[in-house]
């Protein structure tokens, strides 16, 4: 009798954690697809946060009672929200509006895959008059507008103010290289604390933009020796100990685990890392308690050069959606909509309408406010066009930078074999060999 | 009899009886498994992004793959390293604990149980991100070793020598299911063997090594083989724990393809290798059959 229960009771712990695993192996899919040519209803996809997925669903919950159509919303990380887009677009179901990022949006048009939004501009269904012609510019891919920015942002370095205080040290923006270097050897003799300037391989953009040598289909460089100083300076940084190696902590994507704001005492943490400047509310809130986090243009021979405006994302329409009307129509309300934007704000960035990022500036958080303040007054009058859009293969070049650059903090690889490998084999990713 | 006799006479009438029952089989099988192998096998041998029709371009993907790509080598050592370590490991561990719970005590269910619970959870994305933070440098393994003496901020993911060690003893905790058939096949062992070897004046080793392990030995191999492939094709924790770092020490063969597909957009390259870890697995499993009558007691 007793060993009946036991058998049954294993029995049911083991299906309950089944059904607890199943959950969380598969959590976050979503009803997908609304029915199809029913004018009343779209999909619309997007990826991001917590707080970008509760505002943007109450935002398109506004819109059904604003409009009487509703919009079914599909979220997810930024991994799985490319792997996902990518099969339904191969099974023509991508969802009726899209957020769309500067990578990849070169690939999908490329594959007829977005909308064309000229026309819908043109008569007016896309009300463009409150945003700037550089930004509607944007979304154009060859002759055509395929995306509207959702706003703007900008790579910048972030930092610790609370720290350099102490020390009194302040940083103005626009240092260069050499300068940034000096405070990295000065912050690390006196803290401990080292710097993140080679981190994920986002430093690449920058030395390239000031030297010229800017990747479009191939690397911009006309040999590895282009490359070497950028290797050098990481070799020296490791070798002096101011730069963070991952065997002090783990070079990381995520804000939360940056060294930056996470770390147990000043050996495995860092004074800076570089990102986009709409992270500055996530590494603020990340950040211990007392701790002020700021941010400044990422130190370049050429901050002119290097720096540039960017669109924080793109909202785009499928080339098969069954309603290009409507999508559009609702389009026009993630542009132009003040209600929309009282609940979104900037967390896509600084509004690209200039009367909505006027509008709601009052309602922004500080760290809203600064990162606005720094796009538009700081970057935006010393800056350089964009960079061209990303071709097919610069996923995987990006990938091997920051292989190359983990072999040379482990010191497996020396700047002149990271150099060689670079040009090489980024070349050959970015060709499609 | 009569009922009996009217449905054999039902069977043999209606001969396609049986395919209608296997019928939800059959088309799931075909649909599932069959349509999309032959797909993939096709798509190897293509230039395939997935945004635009692929292209056909024979054997390219895998020759690039054999001569050229480094990475593609890094990743089969990395799972070599993971499987052959991580599988006896977890075997020998499995045994350990059958051959303490094969003894009926009152709590024995409880406790298998109890030791099966990891190996349905250890898969999970949230025991892999606990695995993650337990090892970080502030994680519990390190305040651990604080409070026995040993204060450091060691980061185990991060070295290339401890990293793949974290996702082995992760591979090794869960140990349930080779736990339960080695339970099952302990049972089978005849008392009788152990009374005549107590009369032989056998003691408790060599009880084990001359009685238990060669009865077991049918259940080893089993669990060799089916242990052996699921080391092959693991994925979870490398994607989640490590992403492959520290340089390439980690990355996982289903975690490379994986990159290859959905992150590079490069799906017949990533087909390619599917198919080439198929034949991988293949050949090792014949290998394995082939050591078998060396070292697998066979009851006759």
């Amino acid at each position: 009798m007793k060993k009946k229960f036991f058998k049954k009771a294993a029995v049911l712990a083991i299906a309950g954690a089944m059904a607890v695993t199943s959950l969380t192996a598969c959590g976050g899919s979503k009803d997908e697809g609304g029915k199809e040519g029913d004018s009343n209803s779209l999909t619309m996809a997007w990826w991001g946060n917590q707080v970008r997925n509760e505002r943007t669903q109450q935002a398109l919950d506004a819109y059904k009672e604003e409009s009487g159509v509703t919009v079914s919303g599909q979220f997810y990380q930024w991994g799985d929200y490319w792997s996902k887009m990518a099969t339904s677009a191969a099974g023509k179901k991508m969802p009726d509006v899209i957020q769309m990022d500067m990578s990849y949006i070169k690939q999908y048009v490329d594959k007829g895959q977005l909308l064309d939004l000229t026309p819908y501009i043109e008569d007016g269904t896309l009300d463009t008059t409150n945003i700037s012609e550089d930004v509607v510019n944007m979304g154009k891919v060859g002759e055509g507008i395929y995306g509207i920015a959702s706003g703007t942002s900008a790579s910048c370095m972030f930092y610790n103010k609370t720290l350099l205080d102490e020390l009194g040290i302040t940083i103005e923006d626009n240092m260069t290289l050499d300068e940034f270097i000096d405070i990295s050897k000065q912050v690390y003799e006196e803290t401990g604390y080292r710097s993140n300037l080679y981190h994920y391989g986002l430093y690449m953009e920058m030395y390239a933009r000031a030297n010229d040598i800017q990747a479009t289909d191939k690397l911009g460089g006309d040999s590895a020796d282009d490359y070497l100083p950028y290797f050098e300076t990481l070799e020296t940084g490791i070798k002096e100990g101011w730069q963070i190696s991952p065997s002090q902590a783990a070079d990381t994507d995520s804000v939360e685990e940056d060294p930056m704001v996470y770390g147990s005492n000043p050996d495995n943490m860092t004074w800076c890392t570089i990102n986009g400047s709409a992270q500055l509310t996530a590494y603020q809130t990340a950040a211990p308690e007392g701790t002020e986090i700021a941010l400044t243009t990422i130190p370049t021979s050429d901050p002119q050069k290097s720096n540039y405006v960017k669109p924080a994302m793109y909202f785009s329409v499928s080339a098969d959606t069954a309603n290009p009307e409507e999508a559009v129509k609702l389009l026009n309300y993630l542009t132009n909509s003040e209600d929309a934007y009282n609940i979104l704000l900037a967390e896509r960035g600084v509004p690209a309408s200039t009367a909505i990022s006027e509008a709601i500036m009052d309602k922004l958080s500080p760290a809203e406010q600064e990162n606005a303040n720094f796009v538009n007054n700081v970057i935006a009058p010393n800056s350089s066009p964009m960079p061209p859009f990303a071709v097919e293969g610069s996923t995987e070049a990006q990938d091997l930078l920051r292989k190359l650059e983990e072999k040379v903090k482990y010191g497996e690889y020396t700047a002149q074999q990271a150099a060689d490998e670079y040009f090489t084999e980024a070349n050959k990713m970015l060709q499609g060999e | 009899m009569n009922k009996s006799s009217r449905f054999y006479h039902f069977i043999n009438k209606e001969k396609n009886v049986g395919v209608i029952f296997c019928l939800p089989f059959i088309i799931g099988f075909l649909v599932f498994l069959i349509v999309p192998m032959g797909i993939s096998l096709y798509y190897s041998f293509c230039d395939y992004d997935i945004l635009s029709p692929p292209e056909f371009v024979g054997l390219k993907n895998y020759i690039e793959m054999f001569t050229q790509d480094e990475v593609f080598w890094h990743s089969v050592k990395a799972t070599f390293y993971f499987a052959l370590v991580s599988v006896p490991l977890r075997l020998i561990f499995a045994l350990l604990v059958a051959m303490i719970l094969v003894r009926p005590t009152k709590a024995t269910g409880f406790y298998r149980a109890a030791y099966y619970l990891p190996s349905i959870i250890g898969g999970s994305v949230a025991v892999a991100i606990l695995w993650k933070r337990m090892f970080a440098p502030d994680g519990v393994i390190n305040s651990l070793l604080g409070l026995i003496g040993i204060e450091t901020n060691f980061a185990w993911l991060s070295d290339t020598r401890t990293a793949i060690w974290t996702l082995i003893i992760l591979a090794i905790w869960q140990f349930g299911s080779s736990m339960l058939i080695f339970l099952s096949a302990l049972k089978q062992i005849p008392k009788e063997l152990y009374e005549a070897a107590d009369v032989d004046g056998a003691n408790k080793f060599t009880k084990f090594f001359k009685v238990t392990l060669p009865l077991l030995t049918p259940t080893i191999f089993f669990n060799l083989v089916m242990q052996i492939i699921n080391g092959f094709l693991a994925f979870t924790q490398s994607l989640i724990i490590t992403q492959g770092k520290p340089m390439d020490t980690t990355l996982f063969y289903a975690v490379y393809m994986y990159q290859q597909s959905f992150n590079f957009n490069q799906a017949g390259y990533a087909s390619a290798m599917a198919w080439v870890m198929l034949l991988l697995i293949a050949v090792i499993t014949f290998i394995l059959f082939m050591t078998k009558r060396f070292w697998v007691y066979e009851q006759e």
